[in-house]
């Protein structure tokens, strides 16, 4: 009998843990998913400044091209010491997003590499400028 | 979640402390009293301070990784309970301690936030220095300030206070600041690390000058590191500085470079150390040295086998067969009465204050606290990683504890302040 209740006990004990761990789950699940609706139905052209000085957190989205450099003539200001008057361009081509160095004197890295040709961006890839770090969404 | 619901499951908590104590309790067949009550006071009153001061001080910090805390704190402390009561009461005050520093922390960081720290980084690199060599004190000498050596490693210090000693592991507390310093220190040079770069084959280095003094404090801490015989601490700040270069950066090459320095490091300690040698081999064929190395790790392995599936209930297994069951094996000892169910919710429980943490890093717009968010979280989730994967002999074992659950003063203190820097960054960035 005592043995019956010991395992009775031990059980519930789990349980408990069990149902804990499950409440911050999906506390914390629920917390995310709220990140998650908040993008825009088109997806992929939309480019947010995660890392920047002065800009983090603005974003714009690419629907035909857009030029993105330190010049007051680009049609993006990027406020980046190590950037170029005209230092990359995005065009929307087909749906998909394509990213091209406008032979910038620092050069522009997608995800931490160096690109030469223009590259075919996806979601979530980091697109880094001097200190500045744009993402795709 | 709400600051209320925060509340509520550190209660529920606590209750589970006391609930673990009486489940020993009546396992042992004693009578369930003063100590199911003193734990739950102890829970309530150290995790419900916090509680207050994160209302108080850090409205907006994130409300997940308290309750977390605290019920890894309240299994760690059933199962100490469970393996030797005198560890446990002397851990209750461990809880409280901590609490207090989280608290303290918190409000120290009230007003001038958590830049203070990025711009006394090399206060902050001179004191953990200075807390690095502190062991290597002598042990016979008239201050009443001694290094200790415990186990064949100096990691301890011991202050004599006349009517009472106290003894301390200063490398826990090195860690913070150390991870605090090397984000501050890229938080800074973080353009200059990225951009100017020199090519060498496929990979690109920053320039060597922007690389000198964080060599210097590399090198300063990982001598002295193994110098003392730490080596599984070593381990610990080397990764976390490769992961926060390449936080830092999004550079390949650090992972490579960190993964190339790691080997030869790791091949230099084989050759060097004759324990090193003889964990290998413990990890390896842990039955054949039975009866000498292999024995707390064999021990360990037939404790998560007895458990099984559901364990042996708390109180009934045999956990004191393991050597060091309260501090570094821990998690053998609950794996063997709560079982696999128990010890995957357990992972579970550090795979959540892991994705937390990472998740107030990813989301932090200003680059110091992202990176000190990071490294934070980096080291606390491999140390745990380490810990448990040198239990179940996924990597060789390293001795150091488990956060939160481990008996052990210093790694808890650290471990609090930890939480609720964690906290306080989170807070800052919500404002």
């Amino acid at each position: 009998m005592t043995e019956f209740i010991l395992a009775l006990l031990k059980l519930i004990f789990i349980a408990l843990l069990f149902l804990f761990v499950w409440q911050i789950a999906r506390a914390i699940g629920s917390h995310l998913g709220g990140f998650e609706r908040r993008t825009k139905s088109k997806p992929g052209s939309e480019i947010v400044f995660v890392r920047s000085d002065n800009q983090a957190g603005l974003d714009f989205t690419v629907d035909d091209v857009v030029v993105v450099g330190r010049s007051d003539q680009a049609d993006i200001y990027l406020d980046d010491s190590y950037a170029s008057e005209f230092h990359l361009r995005f065009s929307s081509i087909d749906g998909g997003l394509v990213l091209q160095d406008l032979g910038s004197t620092n050069g522009t890295y997608v995800n931490g590499r160096r690109i030469g040709s223009p590259v075919g961006l996806s979601k979530g890839d980091a697109v880094q400028v001097g200190k500045t770090v744009m993402e795709v969404r | 979640m709400t600051r209320n619901a925060e509340g509520a499951l550190i209660l529920a908590a606590a209750l589970m402390a006391a609930f673990g104590v009486a489940l020993v309790n009546i396992a042992g067949q004693q009578p369930i009293g003063a100590d199911v009550a003193l734990t739950f006071f102890v829970m309530v009153t150290a995790f419900g301070a916090l509680h207050a001061a994160v209302r108080r001080w850090a409205p907006k910090g994130t409300p997940y990784l308290l309750p977390l805390a605290a019920l890894l704190a309240a299994v760690g402390l059933s199962e100490i309970y469970r393996l030797n009561p005198e560890m446990a009461s002397l851990q209750k005050w461990w809880i409280l301690i901590g609490a207090g520093l989280g608290i303290l922390t918190l409000w120290g960081l009230s007003s001038v936030g958590t830049q203070i720290l990025r711009r006394y980084r090399y206060i902050m690199l001179l004191l953990a220095m200075g807390l690095l060599v502190l062991p290597l004190l002598p042990q016979q000498w008239p201050l009443p300030i001694r290094g200790l050596a415990v186990n064949g490693s100096r990691l301890w210090v011991s202050l004599d206070l006349g009517f009472i000693e106290m003894r301390f592991q200063p490398g826990e507390i090195v860690k913070l600041l150390m991870v605090a310093f090397l984000a501050s220190f890229l938080a800074e040079r973080q353009a200059a690390l990225t951009m100017r770069t020199r090519k060498v084959g496929p990979f690109e280095f920053p320039e060597p000058r922007q690389m000198i003094p964080i060599l210097v404090a590399w090198f300063a801490s990982f001598g002295v590191m193994v110098y003392q015989r730490d080596l599984g601490a070593s381990l610990l700040l080397f990764s976390a500085f490769i992961a926060m270069m390449y936080a830092a950066t999004g550079r390949n090459t650090y992972l490579v470079v960190g993964g190339g320095l790691f080997t030869i490091g790791a091949a230099a300690a084989w050759s060097a150390f004759a324990h090193v040698q003889t964990r290998l081999e413990a990890w390896l064929v842990p039955f054949e040295h039975y009866e000498t190395t292999g024995y707390q790790i064999s021990n360990g392995i037939f404790a998560l086998a007895s458990g099984s599936l559901s364990g042996t209930g708390l109180g009934l297994g045999r956990p004191s067969l393991i050597a060091f069951a309260p501090t570094d094996f821990i998690f053998a000892a609950v794996g063997e009465e709560l079982g696999l169910v128990g010890s995957v919710l357990i992972l579970a429980m550090y795979a959540l204050i892991i994705s937390v943490g990472m998740g107030i890093a990813l989301r932090s717009r200003d680059l110091f606290r992202k990176l000190l968010a990071a490294g934070l979280t980096f080291t606390f989730g491999l140390q745990s990683l380490l810990i448990i994967g040198g239990i179940v002999r996924l990597f060789p074992l390293t001795g150091i504890t488990l956060p939160f659950m481990s008996y052990g003063g210093s790694s808890l203190v650290a471990n609090f302040v930890l939480i609720a820097l964690l906290i306080r960054i989170s807070h800052e960035e919500r404002v």
